[in-house]
């Protein structure tokens, strides 16, 4: 059997997930402190 | 005393207590949650008969013989203690070797042999590269 | 009995106009120095892209030596580099839940307000690299032993884990506060690090199918050739999780500060 189907799978897998994590949480500190700077020019 | 240092011995008494009682639960457990028997256990506690078992132990060295048919495989597992001759028909993993870990599916017959439907390896803590692998098989350090 | 101390990073939020110059940070004990959002920020800002920066190359270095580098095993062939992703990703989902464990104690005793922010910011990263563990394992199982998944006692205990995960989440999500934890979520935090022993030494006490561990105190039964790039993924993947951590920590933060804003205003 070769095993570098496997090994392959394994690695995209976890790069494709890690990245999406890093990726969503990254947005999501971009968007809230955006938010929070602007409502500082409103007041 | 204040509040603080009361909610600290408080968590800490309830961590005690939450591992005390799982460490409890999981000794409990000890024989069912097994995943396999090793032929030391059965020689120990008679054979399990009743129903569809694992066994899991080491292939003993030159113990692998193939019949005419060519699916057919006899082979002893050890694990120090005791030995088990298993039958198994059909296709072995990639790591089933002599000297090597096993897992079978099966059921122990009376005579105390048993027959397997199915074979998983399972390897050891012990990762190297081939050829120091090939040094350590001559030098006769790498013992199952 | 206690002091009134906000028991959120959102109560603390809205008091902190109101604490400049009156109650001292100096004059509290040191442990509630880092308490205070803003410190934590000045401190998390540059501290992100540090780890996030840190994490990457690590990993990018110890994918690329266990991938093409490494030479196979004796046994297992190349499938054993699979081991430079499946270990760091045990390590994280069981060293998560223990930092979570550990905020959750915080919370409770010293009603730490970031506390309950960390445990929040650390379920989903904790997780998914359970969830990538099993995966990786179930992966690598299939070339090696001959199966994808057995009810063995490591298999089995980390499928566990993975569950005590998303209970978590659905509890730190059902309460009303969005930016920390209930004090029921965080009991639940300490209850199910109990989990973590069992799962490690689930193949010392039981017949297995996974393999004992490799690396103890005693040393590594990993050849060197072969274990030299999991210590670059290891430290990689913990610089990527910590930075994932603060990420989403200063998120909640930041929104905790605009309602906390946005609720001022309406009253004012």
């Amino acid at each position: 059997m070769t095993h570098w189907p496997f090994i392959l799978a394994a690695y995209g897998l976890t790069g494709a997930v890690t990245l999406a994590v890093t990726v969503w949480s990254y947005l999501a500190m971009r968007r809230a402190e955006a938010a929070l700077e602007q409502k500082d020019h409103v007041k | 005393m204040k509040a603080k240092n009361q909610r600290l011995i408080l968590a800490l008494l309830g961590l005690a207590a939450v591992v005390g009682a799982g460490l409890l639960a999981v000794s409990g457990l000890k024989q069912e949650a097994s995943f396999f028997y090793a032929p030391g256990d059965v020689a120990q506690s008679g054979l399990p008969l009743d129903r569809a078992v694992r066994l899991g132990g080491m292939v003993q060295e030159k113990s692998i013989r193939h019949d005419a048919d060519g699916i057919t495989i006899h082979f002893i597992v050890e694990d120090g203690k005791a030995t088990v001759p298993v039958t198994f028909k059909g296709i072995v993993p990639d790591l089933f070797k002599e000297k090597s870990g096993v897992v079978a599916e099966g059921r122990f017959q009376p005579d105390g042999s048993f027959i397997a439907t199915n074979l998983l390896a399972k390897h050891d803590e012990r990762y190297m590269p081939p050829e120091l692998a090939g040094k350590m098989h001559k030098t006769g350090s790498l013992k199952p | 009995m206690r002091v009134a101390r906000p028991k959120s990073a959102q109560g603390l939020l809205e008091e902190i106009p109101f604490r400049k110059g009156g109650l001292s940070l100096k004059a509290r004990p040191a442990m509630h120095a880092y308490a205070n959002p803003a410190r934590f920020l000045k401190l998390a800002r540059p501290l992100t892209p540090v780890c996030l920066g840190l994490g990457l190359i690590l990993i990018l270095i110890g994918c690329y030596a266990g991938l093409v580098l490494t030479p196979k095993d004796y046994l297992q062939g190349d499938s054993v580099r699979i081991l430079y992703i499946h270990v760091p990703a045990a390590w994280l989902g069981m060293g998560g839940w223990s930092a979570l464990a550990i905020a959750s104690i915080v919370q409770l005793v010293w009603r730490h307000p970031l506390a309950g922010v960390a445990a929040r910011a650390i379920a989903v990263p904790g997780a998914l690299f359970t969830a990538v563990c099993l995966v990786t394992g179930s992966i690598w199982g299939r070339p090696t032993w001959g199966t994808w998944w057995e009810w063995d006692g490591r298999m089995t205990s980390m499928l566990v884990l993975l569950f005590l995960y998303f209970a978590y989440i659905a509890l730190a999500n059902a309460g009303d506060d969005r930016t920390s934890v209930s004090r029921a979520t965080a009991i639940f935090g300490i209850v199910g690090a109990v989990n973590i022993p069992i799962i490690n030494r689930s193949v010392v006490w039981w017949n297995s199918l996974h393999q004992g561990p490799s690396i103890t105190l005693r040393g590594s039964t990993i050849a060197p050739e072969l274990l030299w790039p999991l210590g670059f993924t290891v430290f990689g993947f913990s610089f990527l999780f910590a930075a994932i951590v603060l990420m989403r920590m200063r998120a909640n933060l930041a929104e905790a500060k605009r309602e906390a804003r946005l609720r001022r205003l309406a009253a004012a």
